[in-house]
C-alpha cells in the first residue's frame, strides 16, 4: 500500500510536477518511458514518487520513445492503469505505436508537453507535435496552465478507461510556458483524487488467465475497415459525452468548470481568437483590456481537440463578425489546422464571419499582448469591410519582411 | 467464421481463443476445448491436401518424431502414443513421413482419394540394404 | 501586478530563487508566476528567470516583460547582460556586486539615474552556506527593499520551502537571507 502525501490546498507546481503528481494520486501501476526535454521531469518525479514509496507502481526505463509506448501498450493489454510522457521528436518516434494503442483500444495516459520538431532542433514550446497526433484516434485534452495540466490528468483516465470509451488519451500542455512556469496549483487529497477516478477496470486483460486472449491480431481487408469504424464511432459518439460527464463531476467536486470548448467574453463578442494552449489565457487578458475601450473581442479555447467538437464550437461561433484562428505549428503547404478545423465547422452554418489564419510561436517565440491587439485590430476592420482585409495567412512574431500566404 | 458488421464484434484488435471461462486448459484435452469460432481450432483446412499421410501402427516405435515437426499439430497422440492424424487441419505437407525414422516408413503420403485399407495392405517391406535412417539435419 | 526579473548564471538557483519567492507569496493568498528562459543552458550560461504577483488570476503568459524590480545576482553580468532591457521609469535594480552602489554605477553608466541597490550575496553565500549561490540572499535583500514582507515571516516561509535540505544548510541560508537584508545598500 502506498504512502499518502500531504498536500497544501494550494501547491506552487509547474506544469510538469502537476501532472505527476496527478499520475501518483491515481497510482499509475506502470510508466514506461523514454525521458525528453521538457517532459522529462513527469516521469523523472514519477520514478521518484514511486522508488520513495508514494506509488504502488513500476518504472520501466526503455531505450527509446517507440520502445516507451510499445511497453505501456504491453502493460495496458495485460491489465494495468499505465501513463507515459514525451515532446516533439519522441512524440514523432511514437506515432506508429500511438496507433496500435487507439486500435487495440487501450486506455494509455500520455502528457505530451508540447515542443518545435526539428529541423532545427529546438526544446521550446510549439504545437506542431500535438498536430502530429492529430489522426491517431486518441483523445487530446489542452491545458492552458498548471492548473489544468493537474485536473486533466484525472478527467483524462476516467474518460479513457470507461469501458464505454477504452480510448486512449492525451494531455497537452505548452513546452516550458506551461511544464516549467510555477504557478498555483488547487491540490485534491490523494484519497479524493483516487477516487474520483476509482480503482482500475480491466477489460479484455491478459492476466485474466481463465479467459485467454490474442492482442494486437492481424485483419486484412475483411476485417480493417470494421475495426477502425467501430473505433471511430466509440471515439465520435462515446468519449464526448463521457468527457462532459466528467467535467460536470469534477466541477461537483473542485468548483472548477472545463468546457469541450472554453468560452471568454464571448457573450457579445464581435470579434473572436480562437487558440491553444496558454496563448488563451493571455488573449484573455487582452480580450478585457479591449473591452475596456469598448471592443466587443472574445476568446475560444479549445479543450478538447479531439474529437474535434464541431457542433459546440459552431454554436459559440455563431454571431461573431471575424474570427482569427491562431496555429502554433508550420502547416507546411497550407492554412493552419485550426483554420481548416473551424471552417469546416462553419462551412454548412450559413455564417457570414470572416475567417483568418495566423501562424505564431514557432520554436517557442513568445506571443506578446502587443501582437495580439494587432489581431483584434486586424479581425475589427476584417468586420467593418465584411470580408478579408488581409491575407488569409499570416506569419505573426516573425523577423524580416512580412511573410503571408493566399 | 462469420463476417460480423462493424458494430457486432468485442472491441480492440483482440480475438479470444476460447468462449466462456477455461480453467486447467494444459491439461484438456483439444477435442475437449471449448475453443472459439475466431480460434483456428475450428477452421478446417482439410482441403488444402493433394496428398495425405497415412499412418501404419505396425511399424510405429512411438518416437514422437512426427508430433514434434507437424508444423499444424495435426499428430494425435496420448500418453506417448501415436494415435493418428487430425484430417481437418492436416495440409499435407509430408513432414512426419520426411522425419519418420523406423524401416519401412510408418508414415507414408498417398493422393487424397487413396483407400486407407488398400494404403496399407501395398505398405513396403522392411528394407534390408537400407541404413537405419536418421532425421536430416541440414 | 508586480513584475520582477532575474539575471543570474545557470546553476546559480535563480530558478530555485524565483520558484521559492513564488512559494512564500504563494501562502500568503497571492497569485503567482515563476518561470525562465532556457536555451540549451549550460552552467555558466547567463539565463534570466521572473516572477509575476498579483491579487487577480494570472492570465498574462507572454514572456515579454517591464519589470517592476530587476535582481542581478552574479556581479559580471551588470556588463554582460543587458539588465535594462524593458525598464520601466521606476524599475529597482537590486545587484549582487563587492562594490558600492556608487562605484557600481560609475563602472556601468547604463544604471545612471536609476533606482539601484546593491548587496554582496556571492560572498554572504560563500561565508554562510559555503557556496556561491546567490539566490536566497538576494531574497532577503528584496524583503529590504520591497518591504513586502516581514523578514522573520519570510524566513519562516523560507523554511518549509527548504525543508527537503539537510538542517545545516537550511540554517545557513536563514542567516544569509538575514545577513543580505541587513547589509542591502
Amino acid at each position: 500500500m502506498a504512502d499518502t502525501m500531504e498536500l497544501r490546498d494550494i501547491e506552487v507546481w509547474d506544469g510538469n510536477m502537476a501532472a505527476s503528481q496527478a499520475l501518483r494520486q491515481v497510482q499509475v501501476d506502470v510508466v514506461a518511458a523514454y525521458p525528453i526535454t521538457p517532459s522529462t521531469p513527469i516521469v523523472e518525479n514519477y520514478g521518484n514518487f514511486t522508488a520513495n514509496g508514494y506509488v504502488d507502481g513500476e518504472f520501466v526505463m526503455v531505450e527509446s520513445e517507440h520502445a516507451a509506448m510499445s511497453g505501456c501498450i504491453g502493460a495496458a493489454a495485460a491489465g494495468g492503469r499505465v501513463a507515459t510522457a514525451t515532446s516533439s521528436q519522441g512524440f514523432a518516434l511514437m506515432v506508429e505505436t500511438l496507433y496500435s494503442a487507439s486500435g487495440m483500444r487501450l486506455p494509455i495516459i500520455l502528457n505530451v508537453v508540447n515542443r518545435a520538431l526539428g529541423a532545427p532542433l529546438n526544446v521550446n514550446g510549439d504545437h506542431s507535435d500535438m498536430y502530429l497526433g492529430r489522426d491517431s484516434g486518441w483523445i487530446q485534452f489542452d491545458a492552458y496552465n498548471p492548473q489544468n495540466a493537474y485536473d486533466l490528468n484525472f478527467i483524462a483516465f476516467k474518460v479513457a478507461e470507461d469501458h464505454d470509451v477504452r480510448l486512449p488519451a492525451m494531455i497537452h500542455q505548452d513546452g516550458f510556458m506551461t511544464s516549467h512556469t510555477a504557478q498555483g496549483v488547487a491540490t485534491l487529497t490523494d484519497e479524493a483524487a483516487f477516487n474520483f477516478v476509482g480503482e482500475f477496470q480491466p477489460m479484455n486483460d491478459m492476466l485474466d488467465l481463465d479467459h485467454p486472449v490474442t492482442h494486437g491480431v492481424q485483419t486484412e481487408e475483411d476485417w480493417h475497415f470494421e475495426h477502425k469504424a467501430r473505433q471511430q464511432h466509440a471515439l465520435m459518439t462515446a468519449a464526448l459525452p463521457k468527457i462532459e460527464a466528467a467535467f460536470a463531476e469534477f466541477e461537483k467536486l473542485t468548483g472548477r468548470k472545463y468546457n469541450l470548448v472554453e468560452t471568454y467574453n464571448m457573450e457579445d463578442a464581435e470579434l473572436a481568437v480562437v487558440c491553444m494552449g496558454t496563448s488563451v489565457e493571455t488573449a484573455e487578458e487582452v480580450s478585457n483590456e479591449l473591452r475596456a475601450k469598448g471592443i466587443k473581442a472574445g476568446v475560444i479555447g479549445i479543450r478538447v481537440f479531439r474529437p474535434w467538437p464541431l457542433e459546440q464550437l459552431a454554436v459559440v461561433l455563431k454571431d461573431v463578425k471575424a474570427i482569427a484562428a491562431l496555429d502554433r505549428s508550420s502547416p507546411h503547404g497550407t492554412v493552419g489546422t485550426l483554420y481548416n478545423e473551424i471552417a469546416g465547422s462553419l462551412f454548412n452554418t450559413g455564417t457570414k464571419a470572416v475567417l483568418t489564419n495566423y501562424i505564431y510561436g514557432l520554436g517557442g517565440r513568445d506571443l506578446t499582448k502587443a501582437h495580439l491587439v494587432g489581431i483584434y485590430e486586424d479581425l475589427k476592420a476584417n468586420m467593418d469591410a465584411g470580408k478579408p482585409t488581409t491575407p488569409l495567412q499570416q506569419y505573426i512574431g516573425l523577423r524580416g519582411p512580412k511573410l503571408s500566404f493566399f | 467464421m462469420e463476417k460480423k458488421g462493424w458494430d457486432g464484434f468485442e472491441i480492440g484488435a483482440m480475438l479470444r481463443s476460447f468462449d466462456g471461462a477455461t480453467r486447467d486448459i494444459a491439461t484438456t484435452l483439444p477435442e475437449n476445448r471449448p475453443y472459439s469460432q475466431s480460434n483456428s481450432f475450428t477452421a478446417s483446412v482439410a482441403d488444402w491436401r493433394i496428398e495425405k499421410p497415412l499412418f501404419n501402427k505396425d511399424y510405429c516405435i512411438d518416437c514422437q518424431f512426427c508430433w514434434i515437426y507437424c508444423p499444424d499439430m495435426s499428430i494425435i497422440s496420448r500418453d506417448k502414443k501415436m494415435v493418428g492424424i487430425d484430417f481437418d487441419h492436416c495440409k499435407g505437407c509430408g513432414i512426419c513421413v520426411e522425419v519418420c525414422p523406423t524401416n519401412p516408413k510408418s508414415l507414408l503420403m498417398f493422393p487424397e482419394q487413396k483407400d486407407e485399407e488398400e494404403a496399407l495392405a501395398e505398405w513396403p517391406k522392411k528394407d534390408k540394404n537400407a541404413q537405419a535412417e536418421e532425421p536430416k539435419e541440414d | 501586478m508586480l513584475e520582477i526579473r532575474w539575471h543570474s548564471r545557470a546553476g546559480q538557483g535563480a530558478v530555485t530563487g524565483a520558484k521559492g519567492l513564488a512559494d512564500v507569496v504563494s501562502t500568503t493568498g497571492k497569485h503567482v508566476q515563476a518561470f525562465a528562459f532556457y536555451g540549451s543552458a549550460k552552467r555558466g550560461a547567463a539565463m534570466t528567470a521572473y516572477n509575476r504577483v498579483d491579487d487577480k488570476v494570472i492570465l498574462n503568459h507572454e514572456k515579454f516583460m517591464r519589470p517592476d524590480y530587476v535582481l542581478v545576482i552574479d556581479p559580471a553580468l551588470v556588463y554582460v547582460a543587458d539588465i535594462t532591457a524593458n525598464e520601466k521609469d521606476d524599475t529597482i535594480y537590486i545587484v549582487t556586486t563587492h562594490m558600492s552602489t556608487e562605484e557600481l554605477i560609475a563602472s556601468q553608466p547604463k544604471l545612471e539615474g536609476r533606482k539601484v541597490y546593491t548587496v554582496d550575496c556571492i560572498k554572504i553565500a560563500q561565508e554562510t552556506i559555503g557556496k556561491a549561490i546567490p539566490n536566497t540572499p538576494m531574497l532577503g535583500a528584496l524583503m529590504k527593499v520591497s518591504g513586502m514582507y516581514d523578514i522573520e515571516f519570510f524566513k519562516e516561509s523560507m523554511v518549509k520551502v527548504l525543508k527537503k535540505l539537510p538542517q545545516k544548510i537550511i540554517d545557513a541560508n536563514m542567516i544569509a537571507i538575514q545577513r543580505a537584508y541587513d547589509e542591502v545598500k
